[in-house]
């Protein structure tokens, strides 16, 4: 049951070949983990998938509806909402305006010039649930700028759950956190999962074999493999580029 | 975002409290010896609007705009150019020049809303000299020498705009108009996603905003505001030549929303006023009015980086709970 398909996705910056032919498949309910070394073209990919970049050949088909061409704001109506992997959030107004925005760009037209925007309660209960949703119920009034790194983390999470996406691009959840913080974004992105398909990029090895069914390990640009956690683990070829000590991926190479 | 929200009583009536004295400024004018102040009242106010609109672009939207006398310009030959065929009503001469600024503005948009930063207000400023040199080369209003229109447009309703305050009040009532208009649109909808898109465009993007769209209705719009201003002004000067729209004009407008406040609600108005007060008291004094009209706007903006408006405002910062939004926790 493939929910999300990319097929020979190729994106070229000059010469340099950042996304080589990728293929790559999101099925219904599940975690899809992409990892890869630094470099390997994964926020170029992430990038390619959400719309900032437009692809130089390949499709992306998102529950049987192709987007390769769509812009971004499309793309997220037919259900593909995305996280940054540098927050990005509106610093300077209150985690409840952050959260009425995402709200308002889900419920109906913008092009409102006269009705203030307070003066419309199902708004504010949206963004009331998004916050408990990610567990920022008690920060409504803190100005989102002056939230620990984690908390903001949270809100860019808030801010793509807003759409209520069929899948959910979480580029580097966890960055810049430190073990406790990236502890409660894995039990949050885990309670995401009954609702949506998760494309998860992360770094935190941990966080990735705790959460994904399936893994895509992507190197210089191209999928080296695609599988479950101990299919990946055991791969000779994953350990060497990426999860290996020295040692490893040595012994590699003298038995090739 | 919120700043609005924290408005103290005094931020809330003062707007009346000036609306009252502009409106009795004709009727005590003449008692204070001051009657040719009424028609330089009218033409800040004018500018004011101008401002206004650009301050919605530039402040809320983050759209550095160059070429906003362009504008002013297509609203002031739209209505010469209906005169110039016979119409004389107001009532189709200045929606006819909003309509036109408008529709222009959408064009050029379409195109320079593409670009962002310097390109941006490069592009503005090109449309805007093209906008100047169609003025200039159209011989039937005049050319460079201007045109002059043979009368004030008529109103009806018993309002004779060749009366200078009753064109004054009309002036005021447009103006007051649109401000009520443009302060109910910033915190509409459209205003709170304006300045989303000014603050964080990726993300409005990601979010579903269709961007570009939202940012072309406010760049109309702001173009039919300044087409509006247009209108007025050629029926106050009863004159328009393409010096209106030179693009030091332009240039003028964004230094007028700079002093005033970039995003302030009440930012461009007031900059405008200020402005066109200086530039007429420091021309009383000395032929060379630049000088010392740019050594004070030095002051300003050291004084007041973030525009006279954020000055005044300068009080208490502590009511942030009282928002209409706590009403729903």
């Amino acid at each position: 049951m493939s929910l999300f398909k990319v097929e020979g996705l190729v994106k070229r910056f000059g010469a340099l070949l950042a996304t080589d032919h990728v293929d790559l498949e999101v099925r219904a309910g599940e975690i899809h983990a992409l990892i890869g070394p630094n470099g390997a073209g994964k926020s170029t990919l992430v990038n390619l998938i959400s719309g900032l970049h437009a692809p130089d050949a390949g499709r992306i088909v998102l529950d049987g509806v192709a987007i390769t061409g769509l812009p971004m704001h499309r793309r997220v109506e037919a259900g593909l909402s995305r996280c940054f992997q540098i927050t990005s959030i509106f610093r300077d107004a209150t985690v409840r305006d952050n959260l009425l925005l995402a709200a308002q760009a889900h419920a109906g037209s913008s092009m409102r010039f006269l009705r203030p925007r307070d003066a419309e309660p199902a708004l504010f209960e949206t963004a009331q649930a998004l916050a408990e949703r990610v567990g920022l119920a008690g920060q409504l009034e803190r100005i989102a700028g002056a939230l620990p790194h984690g908390a903001q983390r949270k809100l860019d999470v808030a801010l793509a759950l807003a759409a209520r996406p069929k899948l959910l691009l979480l580029d580097e959840p966890m960055a810049g956190m430190g073990p406790e913080d990236s502890e409660r974004m894995t039990e949050l992105i885990h309670s995401l999962r009954s609702d949506m398909a998760i494309l998860l990029i992360e770094h935190d090895m941990k966080a990735v074999f705790a959460l994904a069914d399936r893994i895509s390990v992507l190197v210089y640009g191209r999928v080296l493999v695609a599988g479950d956690a101990a299919t990946i683990k055991g791969h000779p070829q994953v350990q060497a580029v990426y999860l290996g000590t020295e040692e490893l991926a040595v012994e590699e190479a003298a038995a090739a | 975002m919120t700043q609005d929200k924290h408005a103290s009583a005094a931020a809330r009536w003062t707007p009346w409290l000036a609306l009252a004295l502009l409106g009795a400024f004709p009727l005590l004018a003449p008692a204070l010896g001051l009657d040719f102040y009424v028609g330089f009242v009218r033409r800040a106010l004018i500018f004011a609007l101008a401002a206004a609109g650009l301050n919605f672009i530039l402040g809320f939207g983050g759209m550095a705009a160059l070429g906003h006398a362009g504008f002013i310009g297509v609203g002031a030959y739209a209505l010469v150019a209906l005169v110039n065929a016979g119409v004389d009503s107001a009532w189709i001469l200045w929606p006819a020049a909003v309509a036109l600024a408008a529709g222009v503005a959408a064009l050029i948009g379409l195109v320079a809303l593409r670009t962002r930063g310097v390109y941006f207000i490069m592009i503005t400023l090109a449309f805007a000299q093209m906008l100047y040199f169609i003025a200039v080369s159209l011989r039937v209003y005049g050319g460079d020498d201007g045109y002059n229109l043979p009368a004030r447009p008529t109103l009806g309703l018993g309002l004779d705009l060749a009366h200078e305050p009753t064109l004054y009040w009309v002036v005021l009532a447009l103006f007051a108009g649109v401000m009520a208009l443009l302060n109910r649109a910033t915190l509409s909808r459209f205003g709170h996603a304006l300045t989303g898109i000014r603050d964080n465009e990726t993300r409005m993007q990601a979010m579903g905003y269709p961007v570009f769209r939202l940012r072309l209705a406010a760049f109309a719009i702001a173009g039919a505001i300044a087409g509006l201003a247009g209108a007025l002004l050629v029926t106050n000067n009863s004159f328009v030549s393409p010096a209106v729209m030179h693009w030091t004009q332009s240039a003028t407008l964004i230094v007028m929303v700079v002093i005033g406040g970039v995003g302030r609600r009440w930012g461009g108005p007031v900059g405008a006023g200020v402005w066109i007060l200086l530039e007429e008291f420091t021309k009383q004094y000395t032929d060379y009015w630049h000088l010392p009209l740019g050594v004070l706007l030095l002051l300003i903006v050291f004084l007041a980086p973030r525009g006279l408006v954020a000055v005044l405002q300068r009080k208490p910062r502590a009511v942030i709970a009282a928002s209409p939004a706590g009403a729903t926790e």
